[in-house]
């Protein structure tokens, strides 16, 4: 296990990192042009990561507060883009706002677009704000309602008691979703490439270098100056907010509910959720429409032409559930005898290897991308253009992912469970018959379906390691979409969530509901 | 004075449902100026409620509350004069103790010299000096306690509300902590409303206690007319340990009533109500009983002893006698033996309390039989 993590982690980013030479180091942080791309990258991450942040604040707020009406919808509506490809809200945004927009072009008759960062903010925004929306819902959650109460009693009024006491409490929470978000908007690929136009950032950039230019060198340089600000945002994340969080000190209160919510408050709280998921909806309708028009904002009859070439004829599809099968059935059998070992053996080195399985989360996906063509494009391991490569980088991208699921899945049961097993006279063997492996199939199926759909959607790792014999759908929807085939690129896109929704009904059916997905 | 202008918080006819239940059906009562009342009863019985009604948290569907003779309905928890100490303590675990203490100060927006003289103040009394910093996570259990209690006492609350105040410390803190809310609570003469479902606790701590059961407060009196003279089985029952029995009024040897119980007989102690057949329930104390070894007695029934538990500063017995248990306690055992075998038992008609065995009475005595 520690070989297969030095050699698919530890070996491809020490390669990455030592694969520029000075020349390039010295160009990056030289030349205007590239230092405005590292001026668009920070620039555009803090902005999408402060507006998702809010937005997840806002939906975790509401879905916290029981008299909110709406609030169980609320909580489905934020969870959804989590199980979405992440470009579906590009897509969109190009159908309604783009060169052939349907509200820019055909209803307000603009010549203008929305390619740019204004583009890349909201698309981020509405793609990223549910990682915050998780987060900050565990710690809105946690925080005890008899604080409110108290705050009341001692003579705070409405806004006062948000003031004074549930936003402080917040405060470690918001850090830490800041950060998570901080990682995925900096690291983002597909979103600025589809409705970045002349916006490029350093992880688009990497993309050029590589099919433009082939310049791996520079390449390397671009997605390693990627990799410091979000391997920073991971430590402190990890180690340092996660020490500060109030919440989890305060217990079982004796109020079950917080105080009433003010009714204009509750109103407001609804009507600005319900606001964004009508958005959010708006988005999903038309990449399903588009899929279904003949030509987008031209000929509006219904065709199965879009779906015909790529999605029945092309491999595309098939590509991408063979490919993240695999991965998904390696990844978690790797994460569940991860998580086994590390939270219930003393193996030596399980501090190290808790930190590798979770590592790849601050990884982005570009410099993984660059990392596994320098790493195995020579013997011993020349996998480059193979199917293999492809998996191999699935996998070690969703491991985190897998590996918590897989932790959560090991900690719903004590380890006192086994050790009662064993104080009721069970051999070993039969307490792992009987008890150890049952609860590890939970945790394997939660990592399962959790790795599977990640790898159905991950893109920009996979973009650099594909070749011509193994396109995968969220490659496939990249490149029509960049060639201006829409209705394809809808097709294509429609197929992929209904395949993974399929994958959650089966994993429903499966596990009869009892193991929740986020809560889905 | 009558009793309105003496009650500082008055409760009239208060009812609160949740759904169908009625956690609260109809209480009143008057709590003295300067007191400290006890709400005592078992889980469920609606006290808690009944104090969130009090402090503005819930509304009540019927009934009056007024302090000082204001009527507080309609007025939210932030407008109403009393303060709430929680059984979890809920101090605001992001803000020091000193904050926390100081929080409601600058609500009332304080000048910041007075915040500071006040809550020092506060922090002095309930020996908190050197604390001020720390954060709450930082506290003993007890050190949480009695910034909470600093917290409320702070704002010169009319009516304190203390919520189970003690369920969250350990047995041997529980007594020391009760002392101190007590002697700061008679020193500061502060109205005090005090709920609780420990009967030790309210009989050492309070000045009246409401005894109260599925929503409706069944007596309401001294911690001794209480324990001494409980309103009716029920409350005898839940208040310390009790014989509840039945017994026969009957025509005495002497020719006066007397009250046959098993095979004992007493004389009837005057003014009690009899019921026409003459059945009646008899609530006795274990320590009204005088349990005695079978040959040092020249009179009263002879019992079997089931079995005998040491205590330290009683003996409790259990004793069958014509064919009933009766739990007897030894208030003296020092260097006497365990007894064994047959006892003769003696009681105080004193300290009998009886009823008329009513339908209700007598299902309710078997039930808890």
């Amino acid at each position: 296990m520690a070989a297969g993590l030095a050699l698919f982690v530890a070996f491809p980013i020490g390669r990455v990192l030592l694969e520029p030479g000075a020349g390039e180091w010295t160009r990056l942080l030289t030349t205007p042009r590239y230092l405005r791309l590292l001026g668009n990258t920070l620039g555009i991450a803090a902005l999408s990561t402060v507006s998702a942040v809010a937005l997840g604040f806002l939906f975790a707020y509401a879905t916290a507060r029981p008299d909110v009406p709406g609030r169980r919808l609320f909580r489905l509506v934020a969870l959804l883009p989590l199980v979405s490809p992440p470009f579906v809200g590009g897509l969109a945004v190009i159908l309604l706002f783009g060169r052939r927009g349907l509200v820019t072009h055909s209803l307000l008759g603009l010549r203008g677009d929305i390619y740019g960062w204004h583009g890349v903010w909201l698309v981020q925004t509405l793609a990223f704000f549910p990682i915050a929306y998780l987060a900050l819902a565990g710690v809105l959650r946690r925080i005890n309602p008899t604080l409110e109460h108290a705050a009341r009693d001692l003579g705070a009024r409405g806004f006062q008691v948000f003031r004074t006491v549930t936003l402080p409490l917040a405060l470690p929470g918001l850090a830490s979703a800041g950060l998570l978000v901080g990682i995925y908007t900096l690291s983002d690929f597909g979103n600025p490439m589809l409705v970045g136009g002349a916006f490029k950032v350093l992880a688009t950039e990497t993309y050029t270098q590589v099919t433009g230019w082939g310049d791996l060198k520079m390449a390397a340089a671009l997605s390693a100056a990627l990799l410091f600000p979000s391997l920073a945002l991971f430590l402190v994340q990890r180690y340092w907010i996660e020490r500060g969080s109030y919440a989890t000190i305060t217990g079982k209160g004796s109020f079950a509910d917080p105080p009433p919510t003010p009714r204009p408050v509750r109103w407001a709280l609804a009507l600005g959720c319900g606001l964004v998921g009508s958005i959010l909806a708006a988005t999903y309708a038309v990449v399903f429409v588009g899929a279904f028009a003949r030509t987008w904002g031209v000929d509006w009859r219904p065709t199965l032409v879009n779906f015909e070439y790529t999605v029945f004829r092309g491999p595309q599809l098939a590509n991408s559930i063979r490919f993240a099968a695999m991965a998904a059935l390696g990844g978690s059998l790797f994460a569940v005898v991860a998580a086994f070992l590390i939270r219930r053996t003393r193996v030596p080195g399980r501090g190290l290897l808790d930190f590798a399985a979770v590592l790849p989360a601050a990884l982005p996906g570009t410099l993984t991308g660059v990392a596994y063509i320098l790493a195995f494009n020579t013997p011993p391991l020349a996998l480059t253009g193979t199917a293999a490569i492809v998996v191999a980088a699935m996998l070690v991208r969703t491991l985190p992912v897998g590996y918590r699921a897989a932790a959560a899945g090991l900690t719903q049961i004590a380890p006192a469970i086994e050790e009662s097993a064993a104080d009721l006279g069970a051999l070993p063997l039969r307490i792992l018959r009987e008890v150890t492996l049952p609860l590890i199939r939970t945790a394997f199926t939660g990592a399962l379906v959790f790795t599977f759909i990640r790898s159905m959607t991950t893109l920009s790792a996979v973009v650099f390691l594909i070749s011509p014999g193994n396109v995968v759908a969220s490659v496939s929807i990249l490149a029509l979409a960049e060639h201006g085939d829409w209705g394809q690129a809808s097709a294509m896109a429609t197929a992929l969530m209904t395949a993974i929704f399929l994958a959650l009904l089966i994993f429903r059916l499966a596990t009869g509901g009892r193991l929740r997905l986020f809560e889905l | 004075m009558t009793a309105a202008d003496t009650a500082h918080l008055r409760l009239v006819g208060i009812a609160k449902h949740f759904g169908a239940t009625a956690a609260v059906a109809g209480v009143s009562l008057d709590v003295a100026r300067g007191s400290l009342t006890t709400i005592l009863g078992p889980s469920g019985c609606g006290k808690t409620t009944l104090l969130r009604l009090i402090a503005g948290f819930l509304e009540p569907d019927a009934g009056e509350i007024r302090i000082d003779g204001v009527p507080q309905q309609g007025l939210p928890p932030y407008r109403r004069t009393t303060a709430t100490v929680f059984q979890e303590y809920a101090l605001f675990p992001h803000l020091s103790v000193f904050d926390n203490v100081a929080y409601g100060l600058r609500l009332r927006r304080l000048p910041r010299p007075a915040v500071a003289e006040r809550v020092r103040r506060v922090l002095g009394l309930m020996r908190l000096d050197g604390l001020e910093a720390r954060l709450p996570r930082a506290l003993s259990g007890g050190q949480q306690q009695r910034v909470a209690l600093a917290r409320s006492l702070v704002v010169e609350p009319e009516v304190l509300l203390m919520d189970e105040p003690l369920s969250n410390l350990d047995a041997k803190l529980r007594l020391r902590v009760r002392a101190e809310i007590r002697e700061i609570q008679t020193r500061l003469g502060i109205t005090t409303v005090y709920v609780t479902h420990d009967q030790e606790e309210a009989l050492a701590i309070s000045d009246t206690i409401a005894v109260m059961q599925a929503g409706r407060l069944r007596q309401v009196g001294s911690p001794r007319a209480i324990y001494e003279a409980p309103a009716d089985p029920w409350v005898a029952a839940f208040v310390g340990e009790v014989n509840l029995l039945r017994a026969t009024v009957v025509v005495g040897s002497a020719g006066r009533p007397a009250l046959r119980l098993g095979a004992l007989e007493l004389p009837l102690p005057p003014g009690v109500a009899v019921a026409p057949d003459g059945a009646m329930v008899v609530a006795l104390r274990p320590e009204a009983i005088r349990i005695t070894a079978a040959g040092d007695a020249r009179d009263g029934p002879i019992g079997e002893v089931l079995d005998a538990t040491y205590l330290g500063t009683t003996v409790r017995y259990r004793v069958q006698v014509s064919g009933h248990p009766l739990t007897v306690d030894d208030p003296d055992p020092a260097g006497k033996a365990l007894l064994s075998g047959p006892v003769r038992l003696g009681v105080d008609p004193a300290r009998l309390r009886l009823w008329p065995a009513t339908p209700e009475l007598l299902r309710q005595l078997d039930e808890s039989a």
